[in-house]
């Protein structure tokens, strides 16, 4: 009898402690919605559109500037469920998300995919289940998705190599740290750079065959070595710099600060932090390309829209590319790139 | 079904063995209500049940050894990096090989049963206990699934291995489950059925209950836990199978906390760090709640932290209410 007692109180214990996943709801407005998905048949699987939005991690600010654009993209009447990997990086996870997202029945999935193979199975089988998925921010390998919405990186490192061989007057030898072997995105960025140094024949790449690993301390460690030969009496025989990201373009910045050479090189370098646009006002660093992820998320589920009513899309839409120089660093529109205002979409 | 023989059984003058599984049952069955309730209607169909079943045969695999290993009163934290090699060592033989599928799987497994065996020897020679031994594998593995992989992942050809964990095809609908969650279900049968009926399962339950007073019986306690560390090995081997299945590729960085799902799903289903106690049915039942909490939640679109806190809640009462009862029936 004692342990028939148990039994119950195991059984009360569980349903108290799940029951409290309802109430710590952090917003009002998020509560509600609890409420609503509480109800038997809720209203939004019935004429709204619910789309899901698979990021490959949440707490990085360039996720965050996706979900602030996936919110934006409300306005077209759509609900948006948000849902990250609870483990960042981990693709199994992330499988489990896409499933269950299938098997909730969303009306579309748009999914930045950790991995270009791991994920084309669940892809395969929400397609094959009439869930149509718009692919953003890193490519798939799979002819099963509607769209692919994300920045033009080839186009973004050719960016990066007109502005230097512009800076440089056409002539002059160039350094560029690669970030690292098998990163689809910034080898990209890397061969659109290369192929913008070829147009100048007056410009010599001296080294472009060195990597700077997956943190900030190995691509500072990178910067040091590669700059080594070329530091002659406190001079640098090198005219311009190019970084494909963001811990590439720090690393370096650090080491040639160190040097005390950071101003006397031109130096591009990919993406943004608040360290990276002080160096850019400080005329540290004479150029920045920036990605748009605000308009990826926004693009990403507008697309998902679009097709939903049935309307045809591109197979490939690019959410842009900007250079921010130390000149139109102070432009609204290169100013909202910088410092992206996702709080007002994150309701936080 | 699996219900294990308890030293304290006989003094208790109850099944016991069976009212162990049943409180999990309980639990999982209040667990799946509650979200059947209060969750969209899609958290109760036959789908989300079946995605359920597939979401946890992975922990459900590793859970058999576990549950061998905490029961002979070891531990084996190694989990996570054993399935990770296992996955890399299979996408490995696929890739560069040009293994079979039923041989580069079967590889996996193998190479999982030879760390298994590793951190039996170490244990059991170099006399460490087992938290230490296999925390100094878990780091070990995972570097040495990482050198196989040079630190990427191994891309490897779409096989019949592939199909072990995905949805049922409309033709075979027939088998209601994959054929990776069958195979799970059987070998827990199997696990069950060693622990309740062989020599090998009564002296695992010895070691873990009272080694000094094992040893003195003539139970041979170093070969005992060599095995059980072996089989548990090949379990966490076929775990890195089931993870392969499911990635498509060799992934040096899967699994990392693996060890802390299948440690909790075991004492949820009322195993003891102490030993001697454990059933593979609980087990698999511990894995099933943590799934269901996670699909549930996932299903009402709470953010990851409420699942964070609701898991981890469920676990500590799990195990209080465990203890609590012990000391009752004790």
């Amino acid at each position: 009898m004692r342990t028939a007692l148990s039994l119950v109180l195991i059984a009360a214990a569980v349903f108290a402690l799940s029951s409290c996943a309802k109430p710590p709801e952090p917003t009002p407005d998020a509560s509600a919605k609890a409420d609503q998905a509480a109800q038997p048949a809720p209203a939004a699987t019935q004429g709204k559109l619910t789309v899901a939005v698979i990021p490959k991690g949440t707490t990085h600010e360039f996720w965050k500037s996706i979900h602030a654009g996936a919110n934006k993209a409300e306005e077209f009447g759509v609900e948006i469920v948000w849902k990250g990997p609870l483990k960042e990086d981990n693709r199994d996870e992330q499988i489990k998300i896409v499933e269950d997202m299938t098997s909730k029945g969303v009306s579309g999935i748009v999914l930045a995919p950790l991995d270009d193979t791991a994920l084309r199975l669940p892809v395969q089988e929400a397609t094959r289940k009439g869930i149509p998925v718009v692919i953003i921010d890193s490519g798939l390998q799979s002819e099963d998705y509607v769209s692919f919405v994300a920045t033009d990186n080839k186009n973004g490192g050719k960016i990066a190599g007109e502005h230097l061989a512009k800076l440089l007057g056409g002539k002059g030898k160039v350094i560029m740290l690669r970030y690292q072997e098998g990163s689809a995105s910034t080898m990209e960025r890397e061969a659109g750079f290369l192929e913008a140094m070829a147009a100048n024949p007056g410009i010599e790449v001296v080294s472009s065959n060195q990597y700077g690993g997956a943190t900030t301390e190995t691509a500072y460690k990178a910067s040091e070595n590669v700059l080594a030969p070329y530091k002659k009496g406190g001079r640098l025989m090198v005219d311009g710099i190019f970084c494909p990201n963001e811990s590439t373009t720090f690393g370096m910045l650090r080491a040639l600060q160190d040097a005390k050479l950071a101003g006397k090189v031109k130096f591009v370098g990919f993406d943004s932090s608040e360290k990276l646009v002080a160096a850019l006002q400080a005329g540290e660093i004479h150029g920045l390309v920036l990605q748009d992820p605000m308009n990826m998320g926004y693009l990403g589920v507008k697309t998902m829209v679009e097709h939903l009513q049935g309307k045809t899309v591109e197979k490939r839409i690019s959410t842009g590319e900007n250079l921010a120089t130390p000149e139109n660093m102070n432009e609204p529109r290169i100013q909202e790139l910088l410092k992206p205002d996702f709080a007002r979409w994150l309701k936080e | 079904m699996a219900s294990e023989p308890r030293l304290d059984s006989a003094r208790s003058g109850l099944p016991s063995g069976w009212v162990q599984a049943l409180g999990p049952v309980f639990g999982l069955a209040g667990t799946y209500l509650l979200f059947a309730l209060i969750a969209p209607a899609s958290f109760r169909s036959l789908d989300n049940l079946e995605t359920i079943a597939r979401q946890t045969a992975i922990v459900g695999a590793a859970a058999l050894g576990m549950t061998m290993i905490m029961v002979a009163g070891a531990i084996d934290l190694s989990v996570g990096s054993v399935v990770a090699l296992g996955s890399v060592v299979i996408a490995w033989l696929l890739q560069f090989a040009g293994a079979s599928p039923l041989v580069a799987g079967l590889g996996g497994i193998l190479a999982g049963t030879v760390v298994g065996l590793v951190s039996g020897l170490l244990v059991t020679r170099l006399r460490v206990v087992s938290f230490i031994v296999t925390l100094g594998m878990m780091l070990a593995v995972r570097g040495l699934a990482k050198s196989i992989a040079h630190e990427q992942k191994i891309d490897a050809p779409l096989t019949w291995l592939n199909d072990l964990l995905a949805t049922l095809p409309a033709e075979r609908q027939w088998m209601l489950l994959p054929a990776g969650v069958w195979l799970v279900i059987a070998l827990a049968l199997l696990v069950a059925g060693l622990l309740r009926y062989t020599r090998l399962g009564r002296h695992i339950f010895a070691v873990g209950s009272n080694e000094q007073t094992a040893r003195l019986c003539g139970v041979p306690v170093s070969r005992v836990k060599v095995l059980t560390f072996l089989l548990g090995g090949s379990f966490f081997g076929l775990g890195g199978l089931l993870q392969f299945s499911r990635l498509t590729v060799g992934d040096p960085t899967a699994a990392v906390g693996l060890e802390l799902d299948v440690i909790a799903a075991v004492v949820i289903g009322g195993g003891s760090l102490s030993g001697g106690e454990g059933s593979v049915f609980g087990s698999l039942v511990g894995a099933l709640i943590m799934s269901v909490i996670r699909s549930g939640c996932t299903q009402m679109g709470l953010p990851n932290w409420v699942q964070e806190v609701v898991t981890g809640a469920v676990i500590v009462a799990a195990v209080a209410l465990d203890r609590w009862r012990h000391r009752r029936v004790g």
